[in-house]
């Protein structure tokens, strides 16, 4: 009796040990696997060409990730996302090509308005005591539909070349938008491993209340989280409005994106919708996981139907997932 | 035993008042450097406000707070903390999805390099094995995520915190209420090693015979009131029983020393 009791929990660990594994490498395993099988079934998938464009098609949405899961570790779930990036691109339609701004000082100016965004988000935040999910699903709209009025809701055609040229540039065979993602991802990483202001997100999206009882200024940290996220947005933004050549964003007909890839890819990459946790390294391979499976699926010719229900089905597993692993923590 | 031990810790006429209710009534009370002090009083007695009085949680309406033997200005936590004073909050006030060395350098952290931009892991991560070997805890490693943690080895990241932050004052506000009765022992032993380590320990408790076991000298608060102070080996468990149910408040016989 007892050697069955003991056998049972021996089996019972080593079950654990399995999932264990499983949540800490099973989005590594999987996107190698789907990597090689997309390889074995597609002619010409394996090869240099076909990497750098998945690398580049996941930077765009790869660098907006990075802040959204930034301000997601620090507790705050930014859905205004969606409303900066469409605020951001249209400005940028405006002043580059409607005003025929420099490229510089549209630039700028971007920069300055994403700011403004994660002004007004951090205000309603800390000083309302609003939940975040609530505040930047309101100021998102109120971004978007900002945006849409100083556009006259049309859609912007670039037509300078600078633009490109600067953006769509490709040093050393790599899209600048490649390199810019790994650089986002380094200075991300570094700064929430090894700098302060890393260990205080963690810390506040964890617990804010001890965070604060402890001296950290937790208002500090949600601000800059609110303005790293903005920042982060404007910049895929950008790139995302050159690469396209107007101010229809990823490939869709509106100035805006698709939030749900967003959280699947940061919730597959283990970020938690309950803040204080996540990789940010993990990110960017679920960022590549995605963008592989959608490329694979449009190469085998999958109708666009197909790749929304994947899209759909992938959401909701990683949100099973992140279930699983705040409960097994 | 010495016969005079320094006092560290001393109120004079500290009062303190919520609107109509006087939560703390003119209390003389004195700390002795290097020794564990036991407070003790019935619900409501006054002890929780007394303690947040000398951390600079609440300000006092009137009265003096000295520190080793002067005047103390203590208007926030953060002039507490500078004289050493350093409470350990019931509930412990750690993250726990975070390990142990992060915890207890959490909002102090040690940095480094370019601009000092850089967490200094290594020599954070010595000082906390450091401060767990003084104090002879048995974390496993200074890298323990704190969720892991049990009752006991918790309190013992959270007093830990304390020292790292030079403290020298240690209050600690009913730090066995949640635990069993193995890491109650813990604690109390952990007390005892801060003791050796010439810290002073102020011990809010309602259990007595802890008080006997660790204290070296016990007060009792009743209604406000500090109603008496006694060197532990003076007294006993009926006697301070009495004094905290208020049945014999002959301040003249119990008066502190």
């Amino acid at each position: 009796m007892e050697n069955i009791q003991r056998g049972s929990s021996n089996f019972k660990q080593s079950q654990e040990k399995v999932i264990d594994f499983l949540l800490e490498n099973g989005l590594y395993l999987s996107t190698i696997i789907l990597f090689i099988g997309f390889s074995v079934s597609i002619p010409n998938f394996f090869g240099l060409e076909t990497a750098v464009n998945i690398l580049s098609s996941a930077s765009l949405k790869g660098i907006i990730a990075a802040g959204f899961t930034i301000a997601l570790i620090a507790g705050l779930i930014d859905t205004s996302i969606l409303g900066v990036a469409a605020f951001t691109t249209i400005l940028t339609g405006v002043l580059y090509q409607q005003l025929g701004w420099s490229l510089a000082a549209t630039l700028l100016t971007v920069t300055f308005a994403a700011c403004v965004c994660a002004a007004i988000n951090y205000s309603l935040v800390v000083l309302a005591k609003v939940n975040s999910f609530v505040v930047t699903t309101a100021t998102g709209g109120l971004f978007l539909g900002a945006a849409l009025f100083f556009g006259n809701g049309q859609t912007i055609v670039i037509v300078r070349t600078e633009f490109q040229d600067v953006l769509m540039a490709r040093p050393l065979g790599i899209p600048v938008s490649v390199w810019l993602l790994f650089l986002v991802y380094t200075v991300a990483y570094i700064m929430l491993n090894h700098t302060k202001l890393g260990a205080h997100i963690y810390a506040s999206g964890a617990n804010a209340n001890v965070a604060r009882v402890t001296g950290v200024r937790t208002a500090r940290v949600t601000m800059i989280a609110f303005a790293l996220c903005a920042l982060a947005t404007a910049l895929g933004t950008v790139l995302s409005t050159a690469r396209s050549g107007s101010t229809l964003l990823f490939g869709t007909t509106f100035p805006s994106f698709d939030l749900a890839e967003i959280f699947t890819a940061v919730l597959l990459g283990g970020a938690s919708l309950f803040g204080g946790s996540g990789k940010i390294e993990r990110n960017l391979v679920a960022i590549l996981f995605l963008t592989i499976l959608v490329f694979g699926l449009q190469m085998l010719g999958t109708k666009t139907g197909i790749w929304l229900v994947v899209k759909g089905i992938a959401f909701v597993a990683a949100i099973i997932f992140d279930v699983i692993r705040q409960r097994r923590i | 035993m010495l016969q005079a031990p320094e006092i560290i810790l001393e109120t004079h006429n500290l009062s303190k008042s919520f609107a109509a209710v006087q939560a703390v009534q003119e209390v003389n009370w004195s700390v002795p450097k290097g020794q564990v002090s036991a407070l003790l009083g019935d619900n409501g007695a006054g002890k929780s406000t007394l303690v947040k009085l000398v951390c600079g949680a609440i300000m006092p309406s009137s009265g003096e707070i000295w520190v080793r033997g002067q005047p103390a200005r203590i208007t926030a936590p953060n002039d507490a903390l500078e004289l050493g004073i350093a409470p350990v909050y019931q509930d412990l006030a750690l993250i726990e999805s975070r390990n142990v060395t992060q915890n207890l350098f959490l909002g102090g952290e040690l940095t480094h390099g370019l601009f000092n931009w850089f967490l200094d892991h290594k020599r954070m991560e010595l000082e906390t094995q450091r401060v767990l070997a003084e104090i002879r805890s048995r974390i496993p490693s200074a890298k323990e995520i704190v969720r892991k943690l049990s009752g006991g080895q918790r309190q013992a990241v959270a007093i830990a915190r304390t020292l790292i932050r030079g403290g020298e004052i240690i209050i600690m506000d009913e730090p066995t209420a949640a635990l069993g009765v193995e890491q109650t022992r813990e604690v109390l032993n952990l007390i005892q090693t801060l003791k050796t380590q010439g810290k002073t320990v102020i011990l809010i408790t309602h259990n007595i015979s802890h008080v006997f076991e660790v204290a070296d000298q016990v007060s009792v608060m009743f209604r406000g009131e500090m109603i008496g102070t006694k060197r532990t080996e003076d007294t006993t468990p009926d006697e301070v029983i009495a004094m905290i149910v208020g049945a014999k408040s002959d301040q003249k016989t119990l008066g502190s020393a």
